[in-house]
């Protein structure tokens, strides 16, 4: 966009800073509360620095409600789910590049259907499934859920990549006599390593801001997620105390944000595939 | 298999567990399992408790009761007021619902309908029976059968700053000569002014509300024939409308940008003197006391007089688990933790009134900021017909909530609003009633 | 987000096109994709066509209660629910609304960050925090910006003298859909900014260049290179973003719960209340169902937009 310049660069400048304050303000908002005393809070005219910046919202967050607890939960939860996701998508990601079969197709098509189906519609005959076969109220049932239900990215990124692997390679090791399966595990696996890293990170990002699956199948406390915590800490009436739930808020991003750093690079790729790159 | 799957994952669970540290107190329930001779039973009680005195109320109590009774063990498990209708209802259908349910008599009759909590009229124990209030016990009666051990009350009263009324020369009422509605509407267009308006009234989520105040004119919302309820909508129902309708437009004594607050959204301006008055639950005192200035005066003002004071008497409750393996012991617990001393100690917490009539006369409450109005409030509480009525929970939350929303934001008319609660509404109720 | 990379398939090469077994797949075949199809068929798509047919029946939450097929009761009665419209129509103003909004502010921040500006790389970070948040910490973080006493909005709007008094972004009637529409657009920036970037980033320089060599202005330079280079992710990308805005609830749930008066009551918080409030399991289908109907106008629209645009 070497034109674009024309446009005055000023013009550009406030744009831009008109996005960044967009962006950022409810950031810097939310940080605030969180480290803001009650009686500041009620003041009549906020203050964007805390006057005396406190830790106790903190302290009383991790009392009030289980959220290490909380944590650790969506930690086992997402990363569970973000490791079956992998191990199983890298197999079936092979054979949907490789093949080309119904099967193959079918999977497409489901991967760009399962985008579409509104969860309600999901959610109470897996409920209704869960609760048979004694996987409701467990973590394992919604790891289960959550592996499903980021598959059909993981698959199609992972696809991409093998699709990216030049053939020859395979080919010269299937002439030494080595079957599908070694050929997967010895030759394309080692290749496949950024985008395993990259799907297995977006699998235990998504898990880890789910909410309505997590809202519907998880009931007993001790087992909930963080989101689940998050909200609870709204209570009757809508009474939130809105210090220590700023404070969890903030605990609960920290994590999904770390890792994201680290992948938003490759996802973006991920999501263009072949599209852009050719 | 549900067992199975738990275990599994309480293995993974409990190694982190210990690099948690501070979960939930006594988390780990189900090692309990494993004590010589015969296995302890334990229930699992979930509270609905979220002021952080009443969280500790709670604990404390069963505390004392895990260590006096080995055989019993009570596991505390943290519910929460937004989501729990919703939770009850996915825990109860799928076979995961706590042992004791803490919930509202209100909301009570669709589990008793759909079969979720026991009939407990054979278990409660005399002691339980005589010494809480006949108003308490009727709110969870139906049908001849008994659904829940009632605990806490709330009652409607008004707060004030005391400041602003002094400065006016108005005298705060006492509990025997309360305030009518009409002195109430002189008293706040005479606080009005250029800076301050009489009154705020909150109405988010206003329908439990509004059929609380309704019942000062008499209004009951619901007819009852063959067992079959009918949402009406009459003069007795329009008055209170009515009334907070003309503070708010005619009178404009009444902050408009307050209809849309819930919670301690209005403490801020209450704090300020933009809000001279803030009508409220009684357990709102706690978020005043919390959240006050430093020598910000206020003052308790006792519910106000139409044709009566009558209010509805929706305590708080404890059930039993349909499905519960235990109902004698959890009954057991129950009569423990409902005992005079403790309502005393979770009323203090909630800052509410206990049902128990030997606690309301415990000094760790009359202790507490205006008691004398609070405890005067016991008296005026009644069962009400909408505590009866099948599918109550989707009038409310469908029609009546968002309707009567609407019309105190002057959006619909009050007839308007008469022919939803009502022809939407019945519709509602007639799928329930089939 | 799969769609997008559709639009031109790599070439695949078939190893072994001699022996077909099931669907297509030889022994090694089927060994490595059926790990990864049956939890598929179990956990997906078998809750998908029962959540189908469950739109047909009464089911319904109780102990004894006993489910039968309905046919089109449920579809009758929807009809007729104002309830149900009125849900309906919130959630297609709120799903176009969020989806065209983000769409031009994503697009100008892709823009402006295809360029040689200072700051730029504080603008890339911020733009993908909201990505990485989880959507109920986006609502309550928008709470406490609404929030009408102790929110940072109300106060600097008065101190730049916009308005006079606080005002109740999210309980008043007339703004609450509004409000709750920018907090949708603010968390779904991210990914429609990337992806429209990554898309400008590809656009042929030398096209650009011959362009302003044969005197293209800056406005027809995007128009007649930019663009349609542009095209196929932008249609992809609209109609995901539509569906998912469409599905959505996590945001809302937090910041309204539908409030106020049921101005912001999507059709999927309608649903959800349908099912696990008041335990209408058959009802809520039928109108997961209705919403599957409006989904599919969409995707279709898509398809053939693309179908056209490969010529």
């Amino acid at each position: 966009m070497r034109g674009f310049r024309t446009l005055a660069t000023p013009a550009k400048y406030v744009a831009l800073v008109a996005y960044l304050v967009f962006l950022a303000f409810p950031l810097l908002w939310l940080i605030s509360t969180a480290f803001k005393p009650p009686q500041e809070m009620a003041l009549i005219d906020p203050t964007i620095i805390p006057a005396e910046p406190t830790l106790d919202n903190f302290r009383l967050a991790f009392e009030q409600q289980p959220l290490a607890r909380a944590l650790l939960n969506t930690l086992i939860i997402a990363g569970t789910s973000a490791l079956v996701t992998v191990l199983l998508s890298i197999p079936a990601a092979y054979v949907m590049a490789r093949y080309r079969s119904a099967l193959s197709r079918m999977t497409m098509l489901w991967v760009l259907l399962s985008q579409m189906f509104p969860f309600i519609l999901v959610i109470i005959p897996l409920f209704l499934l869960l609760r048979d076969a004694g996987l409701y109220d467990t973590q394992l049932g919604l790891i289960i859920v959550y592996v499903v239900w980021s598959m059909p990215f993981a698959l199609w990124m992972l696809r991409s990549y093998v699709v990216g692997i030049p053939v020859e390679l395979e080919e010269a090791a299937a002439m030494d006599g080595a079957g599908k399966l070694r050929t997967l595990k010895d030759i394309v696996a080692p290749l496949l390593v950024p985008g395993v890293v990259a799907a297995a990170l977006f699998a235990f990002v998504s898990a880890w801001n789910e909410f309505l699956f997590a809202l519907v199948l998880l009931r007993t406390p001790e087992l909930q997620t963080i989101s689940l915590t998050l909200v609870k800490f709204i209570g009757a009436e809508g009474v939130a105390r809105l210090g220590p739930l700023a404070a969890a808020a903030l605990v609960a991003t920290i994590p999904s944000l770390v890792f994201f750093a680290i992948i938003q690079r490759r996802l973006v790729g991920g999501m263009l595939g072949g599209a852009v790159k050719s | 298999m549900r067992r199975a799957a738990t275990i599994v994952s309480a293995g993974v669970l409990s190694a982190g567990l210990v690099l948690a540290g501070c979960g939930s107190g006594d988390g780990d329930g189900d090692g309990a399992g494993t004590g010589s001779g015969g296995d302890p039973v334990t229930l699992t009680f979930q509270s609905l408790a979220f002021q952080p005195e009443s969280i500790a109320a709670n604990q404390q109590i069963i505390e004392q009761w895990n260590a006096d009774n080995p055989d019993i063990q009570v596991e505390y498990l943290q519910g929460d007021w937004a989501s729990v209708q919703d939770q009850l209802v996915t825990a109860f259908e799928g076979g995961t619902a706590p042992d004791l349910v803490h919930y509202e008599a209100s909301y009570l009759q669709d589990f008793a309908d759909r079969g979720w909590i026991l009939d407990l009229t054979d278990l409660v124990p005399e002691t339980l029976t005589d010494d809480i209030l006949d108003g308490a016990w009727e709110a969870v009666t139906f049908d001849d059968s008994v659904y829940a051990v009632p605990f806490l009350l709330d009652a409607q009263v008004i707060f004030a700053n005391k400041t602003l009324l002094d400065a006016a020369g108005i005298a705060v009422p006492t509990p025997d000569d309360p305030w009518t509605w009409d002195e109430f509407a002189d008293i706040s267009t005479q606080l009005t002014d250029a800076d301050t308006f009489g009154v705020a009234w909150t109405l988010k989520d206003p329908a439990n509300r509004m059929l609380n105040l309704a019942m000062n004119f008499g209004g009951g919302f619901f007819e009852e024939s063959d067992g079959a309820s009918t949402a009406i909508f009459g003069d007795p129902e329009k008055e209170a409308f009515q009334r907070i309708y003309d503070q708010l437009y005619v009178d404009k004594s009444a902050a408009t940008d307050a209809i849309g607050m819930g919670g301690s959204d209005p403490l801020p301006g209450f704090f300020a003197g933009q809000y001279a008055m803030l009508p409220k639950g009684i357990w709102f005192r706690q978020q005043i006391i919390d959240q006050a200035p430093e020598g910000f005066e206020w003052v308790t003002i006792p519910a106000l007089e139409g044709d009566s004071q009558a209010q509805a008497a929706a305590p708080q409750t404890i059930s039993v688990a349909a499905e519960s393996e235990h109902p004698e012991e959890a009954m057991a617990f129950l009569e423990y933790m409902l005992n005079p001393e403790n309502q005393a100690l979770l009323a203090k917490g909630d800052w509410m009134i206990p049902a128990s009539s030997a606690a309301a006369e415990d000094p760790v409450l009359t202790e507490t900021p205006d008691w004398p109005v609070a405890a005067a409030s016991g008296t005026f509480l009644e069962q009400a017909p909408f505590q009866r009525v099948r599918g109550y929970e989707e009038w409310k939350n469908k029609v009546a909530n968002p309707s009567i929303e609407e019309f105190f934001a002057n959006a619909i008319s009050l007839d308007e609003l008469g022919t939803r609660l009502t022809e939407d509404g019945n519709e509602i109720l007639e799928r329930y009633n089939r | 987000m799969s769609a997008t990379a559709t639009a031109r398939r790599p070439a695949t090469r078939p190893t072994e096109p001699k022996r077909k077994g099931f669907l297509g797949l030889d022994r090694d075949g089927l060994l490595l994709a059926v790990p990864a199809l049956i939890p598929v068929v179990l956990f997906s798509m078998y809750p998908l066509l029962r959540g189908i047919y469950l739109g047909f029946t009464d089911a319904e939450a109780g102990r004894n209660s006993q489910t039968s097929f309905t046919g089109f009761d449920n579809y009758t009665q929807l009809l007729g629910d104002s309830y149900f419209w009125d849900s309906f129509r919130i959630g297609l103003i709120w799903a176009f609304c969020v989806t065209v909004l983000q769409f031009f502010a994503s697009l100008g921040l892709a823009l402006l960050l295809n360029q040689k500006l200072r700051l730029r790389w504080l603008a890339r970070t911020l733009a993908l925090v909201p990505w990485a948040m989880p959507p109920v910490v986006i609502g309550i973080m928008w709470r406490l910006v609404y929030h009408p006493n102790a929110g940072i909005l109300n106060s600097t709007l008065k101190d730049l003298g916009i308005i006079d008094s606080n005002v109740e972004w999210l309980s008043s009637l007339s703004l609450a859909l509004p409000a709750v529409i920018v907090v949708g657009v603010w968390s779904g920036m991210p990914q429609t900014t990337v992806v429209l970037l990554a898309g400008l980033q590809s656009v042929s320089e030398e096209l650009k260049e011959a362009a302003a060599v044969d005197g293209a202005g800056p406005w027809q330079r995007f128009r007649n290179v930019t663009w349609p280079a542009l095209r196929p992710i932008v249609t992809a990308m609209t109609t995901l973003d539509f569906i998912w805005n469409f599905n959505s609830f996590s945001l809302v749930y937090v910041l309204t719960e539908g409030g106020p008066g049921g101005s912001t009551r999507l059709p999927m918080l309608f649903a959800y209340e349908e099912a696990f409030r008041y335990g209408n399991y058959g009802y809520a289908a039928a109108l997961g169902n209705a919403m599957v109907l409006v989904i599919a106008v969409f995707v279709v629209f898509y398809l053939r937009r693309r179908y056209r645009e490969e010529g």
